[in-house]
């Protein structure tokens, strides 16, 4: 009997506890417009210090070393881009052109092309850091597929020692709104 | 060599406290017991107790050192006070001298293989994804937290809770320990059944059959529980044989203990309780005797045992026998297509024909998990034994604990038959004294560890060398569990995310080694909803690409419901949003308007939420009669209603029907408009975004996750930041 009672009470207990699942809901909190849930102004900017790097890079980008901010670059960096939206985008890319090249190489030439199109072509005469910016044609770009961005310099610096060949010194390229 | 001490106190400190509970009850009972008989039902009947007692303490969160000191302490100090150690006990005639000796070399032999691996650290693979892992967080949170988000905490865990009373003393290897002495128990209650039926032949050959399957000593050295189901379910058998013999009424406690007990321990071992009461009833019917009183008090028992676990989990998921019976029970935390889907899969482990079971649960092993021995080959010859009493007994027994076999086919199901049947084939050359020794030679060259793996599959779960150093901790514990990938990546887990922090995983294991609460993909309802979010932005076939408009003439409705037609077995029926017009003017969902939905009405909100990567779902087969219902609270002038889905065929099925002033409902349509609808937009932060907003805060993605190479490459789409990497795993943090 005392056994029976307990089990009783243990089962009264738990009942109390039970909490009717609902069968019908209010509408929810509403969710804002996809397009306005974006990533920050980065999102679609590719920094050569960052460990994924790797994985837009699509060719003529040396391997980071040490984790250094920048990487140099051979003739025609390029990096493949996610497009997350369309409309005011600028193509941008901070890079720096070394003085000691830049003494053997003179002035140089830089094609820069989105998609294989030539959106821009500029002729450097100085080293040092440089930045480019441009509107990219809206046009141009397909939201939510990868963007091809490269930067074709038009002549190498040929290191003496090895024979290796080197374009800029490359730190961020990509997409800007 | 220190660290050991805990370890082992906290195994023995359990086994002790089980023991003297079971001693307890059998003191005044069960007077014909030889004195080994009592000691080792005691054993395994006062593990049920002590189960049990922890059953109760874990749902009052009691679970605390300093309680089960005190309960262990005062279980045996009245143990002892009672005189119940000293009960009395025949001894068994001695055994022959060649059967002593082969039973001493053997039992000494295979315990040196095995019993260093119990020792060594834990770290197989459900012992860390569920079974102690289930300890693990009942330990910290003393008790029974309330887990929805898990499927495997809805089993019934009666063996789990015995480790979490030696895991409070001596971490994860104690409650291996604590798993391997049911082994111990199991081989010599065998020893002792044949000794008990006059064949000690039988006993020693029936003992080292059981004791050397390979698949016995690889499980019994971990945490997971299939080792305890048959020392249970054995006890039971030979507590009905016992009571068969002298009908001796003590012994029908014990019997209702074990029989509820067997479900508590895990769920196919529901049969225990129609076995046991069913033996009960038909020998008293059969010897005229009254039935009712002795068949109550098995069935009470047993339900004593059973219930707990219904009470807990219709209390906590709306469901007493989830994981299963989800038609049956519906409700938001176990979807009936995981049910489906785990079925089917555990049904079949890829094999292609179920007679390529026989030689892959003997002898492969590798795709069943495990292999029995090839000994086993042999168990049809077991039908010999039928000749015999005993033998007849043991078979029905045999059959009916492992009759649930083909609902999962790995080789672990296939271990509750096998002290039966070693008995059995034991029994069936019994006459044959020197084919039977051959036998259990041979048996003994072919399981041991060196010989096996000569025969058997590469992957196959087994024992494989004898890790001495790591179980004396000579070897530091974590060099030796850092050999395993899964305990690395729950290292490096742990030391990124914080304790409090909530992981969302496709999958992941290592839990019991893992401070934060990790939910994985496919093991709960709401797991299930979070990875279809997560996967709707790479999965074009998963997002609202599709448009269903019906347009009706405009007048005022105060409910409206878009309903299913079709069927497709193969598919579920999906709604990414609803929307309503008024001409051009889409109408506002105010806090008036009631949503539900057939079936899964609890996820309705998801197609009125404004978001594309959410939506409300079937989660079972379509058919025809689900319906998304809307409630407005007032009539409401419409024109049209917009369904958007995702691409699959069945949701095109689809009409629209009112409610009309007389109650009933009416086809308005069931000829949508179709468009397709281009997304180009990136839908990865959204889908993070709401992963966010059910406080997750960290994504863990393995290599072969489906995405993974997404997520690396548009890690800042996603929102997402590198957190930690090991073995190519990633967890990222959600910005």
């Amino acid at each position: 009997m005392f056994l029976i009672r307990i089990v009783c009470l243990f089962a009264v207990l738990c009942m109390a506890a039970c909490d009717r699942l609902p069968d019908s809901y209010p509408p929810p909190e509403q969710r804002p417009p996809v397009e306005r849930i974006t990533p920050g102004p980065d999102a679609m900017m590719v920094s050569m210090q960052g460990s994924d790097a790797a994985l837009a890079i699509v060719k003529d980008i040396y391997p980071n070393i040490n984790g250094i901010q920048w990487r140099w670059t051979k003739q025609q960096p390029t990096v493949r881009i996610l497009v997350l939206s369309t409309a005011g985008i600028k193509y941008s890319a901070d890079f720096a052109l070394w003085d000691d090249a830049f003494k053997i190489t003179g002035p140089l030439e830089l094609s820069f092309l989105v998609n294989g199109k030539l959106l821009d072509k500029v002729r450097y005469t100085t080293s040092g850091n440089k930045h480019f910016e441009k509107l990219v044609p809206s046009g141009w770009l397909i939201g939510n597929t990868d963007a091809t961005l490269a930067l074709a310099v038009d002549k190498l610096y040929t290191a003496p020692a090895d024979g290796a060949q080197f374009g800029v010194i490359l730190v961020r390229i990509g997409l800007k709104p | 060599m220190i660290h050991v001490i805990p370890i082992l106190f906290g195994a023995l400190f359990t086994v002790a406290t089980a023991w003297s509970l079971g001693m307890l009850l059998l003191r005044k009972r069960a007077v014909s017991l030889y004195a080994w008989e009592r000691r080792l039902l005691a054993f395994i009947l006062g593990s049920a107790c002590l189960s049990e007692i922890m059953f109760a303490l874990a749902a009052a969160k009691l679970v605390h050192r300093g309680v089960l000191v005190a309960l262990g302490l005062g279980v045996i100090a009245y143990t002892i006070y009672s005189g119940a150690f000293r009960a009395a006990g025949k001894a068994f005639e001695p055994l022959a001298p060649l059967w002593r000796w082969l039973f001493i070399a053997t039992f000494a032999a295979f315990t040196w293989y095995s019993f260093f691996n119990a020792l060594a650290p834990e770290h197989s693979s459900d012992g860390m994804a569920y079974h102690l892992s289930e300890v693990f967080i009942y330990s910290r949170a003393h008790g029974f937290p309330r887990i929805t988000t898990n499927v495997y905490f809805n089993l019934s865990q009666g063996i789990e809770l015995l480790y979490l009373f030696a895991f409070d003393f001596g971490r994860h290897s104690a409650a291996t320990l604590v798993h391997y002495a049911f082994l111990i128990a199991l081989v010599f209650l065998v020893l002792c059944y044949g000794r008990r039926i006059g064949r000690p032949a039988v006993g020693v050959a029936g003992a080292i059959f059981t004791y050397t399957c390979p698949i016995m000593l690889r499980d019994a050295t971990t945490a997971y529980i299939d080792v305890a189901l048959p020392a249970v379910l054995f006890a039971l058998f030979y507590l009905l044989q016992l009571w068969d013999e002298n009908r001796d009424p003590g012994f029908l406690l014990p019997i209702g203990i074990l029989a509820g007990f067997g479900y508590a321990v895990k769920y196919t071992a529901f049969l225990a309780v129609p076995y046991a009461v069913g033996f009960v009833a038909w020998k008293l019917w059969r010897a005229r005797k009254p039935l009712l009183g002795p068949v109550l008090i098995v069935a009470l028992l047993a339900a004593v045992m059973v219930l707990p676990w219904m009470l807990k989990n219709w209390v906590e998921v709306a469901n007493p026998l989830s994981p299963l019976a989800n038609r049956i029970f519906p409700n938001p935390y176990v979807h009936i297509s995981f049910e489906d889907s785990w079925r089917a899969y555990l049904g079949n482990y890829g094999l292609t024909s179920r007679w390529q079971i026989p030689l892959e649960a003997t002898v492969k092993g590798g795709t069943l998990a495990g292999f029995l021995g090839p000994f086993f080959l042999l168990t049809p010859l077991a039908l010999l034994a039928l000749r015999f009493r005993e033998g007849r007994q043991l078979l029905f027994a045999g059959l009916l604990f492992v009759c649930t076999y083909f609902n999962n086919i790995g080789t672990r199901f296939l271990i509750p038959m096998v002290p039966f049947v070693s008995l059995a084939l034991a029994l069936a050359i019994a006459n044959l004294p020197w084919l039977l020794l051959a036998l259990v030679i041979a048996n003994i060259v072919a399981c041991w560890p060196g010989m096996y793996l000569e025969y058997c599959d590469g992957g196959a779960w087994r024992l494989d060398d004898v890790p001495i150093a790591a179980a004396l901790r000579l070897q530091p514990e974590d060099e030796y569990l850092s050999q395993d990938p899964d305990y690395r990546i729950a290292r490096m887990i742990s030391s990124v995310v914080p304790s409090s922090g909530r992981i969302f995983s496709i999958g992941i294991a290592g839990q019991s080694y893992l401070q934060a609460e990790a939910l994985t993909g496919y093991q709960g309802g709401p797991n299930e909803i979070m990875q279809d979010i997560l996967w709707t932005p790479i999965a074009l076939g998963f997002q609202p690409t599709r448009i269903l408009k019906f347009d009706f003439p405009e007048r005022k409705y105060r409910k409206l419901r878009v309903v299913l037609q079709g069927s497709e077995p193969r598919d579920q029926w999906s709604i990414s949003e609803i929307r309503v017009f008024d001409g051009a003017t889409e109408l506002q969902r105010d806090s008036s308007w009631r949503l539900t939905a057939h079936p899964n009405p609890w996820d309705v909100q998801l197609a009125f939420d404004n978001s594309p990567v959410t939506r409300w779902k079937s989660w079972e087969p379509a058919a025809p009669g689900m319906y998304v219902e809307m409630d407005f609270g007032r009539p409401q002038p419409a024109s049209s209603v917009v369904v958007e889905s995702s691409w699959d065929n069945i949701n095109t099925k689809i009409a629209l029907e009112a409610l009309g002033a007389d109650g009933q409902w009416t086809t308005i349509s069931n000829h949508p408009m179709m468009t397709p609808r281009l997304i180009n937009a990136s839908l990865r932060m959204a889908a993070t975004a709401e992963l966010k907003a059910r406080g997750i805060r960290y994504i863990f993605i393995r290599p072969g996750d489906y995405g993974a190479d997404d997520f690396a490459k548009y890690s800042t789409a996603w929102g997402l930041t590198l957190a930690g990497e090991a073995n190519d795993s990633r967890v990222y943090r959600i910005r």
